[in-house]
């Protein structure tokens, strides 16, 4: 089966950006083509990581938000 | 029904009509990915957390004013004012985000990290740090593009729109970004697997 469909949309699936059509031509691809296959699971696999990488606010920050939004909450109700 | 289960759409609404609690979910639920969003691109925690603060406080009068109306997406409206605000930054500052070389480490390990009970947290730690680091050590085009679709939730076509270039050179740039990455993160594994099995 000759393939179509770019490395760009590999990534576009990936991300969820790709239409059905384009879908099915990349799932029949994953089936049987070890290199999209392996292509995808690195692909997969950095994402991942990606999802991972989390910095996390102080909690004073967090506090000093909590207070603005109940000032403007008094506020807006006088 | 409890707070967790309600939509951000549904929130907000229950925030406009005075439930301060509905905003504080809102905040838990969401929090980390605009803090993480404005570090990547600002690179100091304290700016990162003035800009997150003020991002917030923007959307609260937005959200108070009745302005709000962006059909119930609210974290991508919510990443949109925190880029825009550290882009203002940077402007102001009249300074650019520029390349973190081996010296940024230090500001990286003063951080806290997301708690993962199930794996081995000493391992995690280290990948989380190495990937931060190889994401700021990214080319500035590719990084830019990483923090917009990866963290920000834009799509390639809007990302396109934005920086003012083609939705393939777009793509480009987030593949070589994702090639980089990984390729950077294997030479990291492998260089450390030796100096761990020397014998």
């Amino acid at each position: 089966m000759t393939k179509t469909f770019t490395e760009n949309d590999l990534i576009r699936y990936v991300y969820g950006e790709t239409s059905d059509l384009e879908n099915n031509e990349i799932e029949s691809a994953l089936l049987c083509d070890v290199e999209v296959q392996e292509h995808f699971a690195q692909l997969t696999e950095i994402t991942q990581q990606l999802n991972s990488v989390e910095y996390l606010p102080s909690e004073n920050t967090v506090k000093t938000i909590c207070e603005r939004a109940k000032e403007l909450n008094l506020q807006s109700i006088h | 029904m409890s707070k967790n289960e309600i939509s951000d759409s549904q929130l907000v609404t229950l925030y406009k009509n005075g439930d301060e609690e509905a905003f504080s979910t809102l905040l838990t639920r969401h929090k980390n990915r605009v803090y993480t969003t404005i570090y990547l691109i600002v690179k100091d925690r304290y700016v990162a957390e003035d800009l997150l603060q003020d991002s917030f406080i923007k959307a609260l009068k937005t959200i108070k004013s009745g302005r709000y109306n962006e059909e119930g997406k609210f974290l991508p409206w919510m990443l949109r004012i925190a880029h825009n605000l550290a882009i203002d930054y940077f402007r102001k500052e009249k300074r650019y985000p520029v390349v973190v070389m081996e010296d940024g480490s230090k500001v990286f390990n003063t951080l806290q990290f997301a708690e993962d009970p199930i794996e081995n947290k000493q391992i995690k730690m280290e990948t989380h740090q190495m990937l931060r680091q190889l994401i700021q050590e990214l080319p500035e085009a590719q990084k830019e593009v990483l923090i917009m679709r990866h963290y920000m939730q834009m799509s390639f076509q809007d990302i396109a729109d934005s920086t003012g270039v083609s939705i393939n050179t777009a793509l480009g740039r987030m593949r070589y970004a994702l090639i980089n990455l990984r390729k950077r993160m294997q030479q990291t594994n492998i260089t450390y697997d030796q100096n761990l099995y020397r014998k």
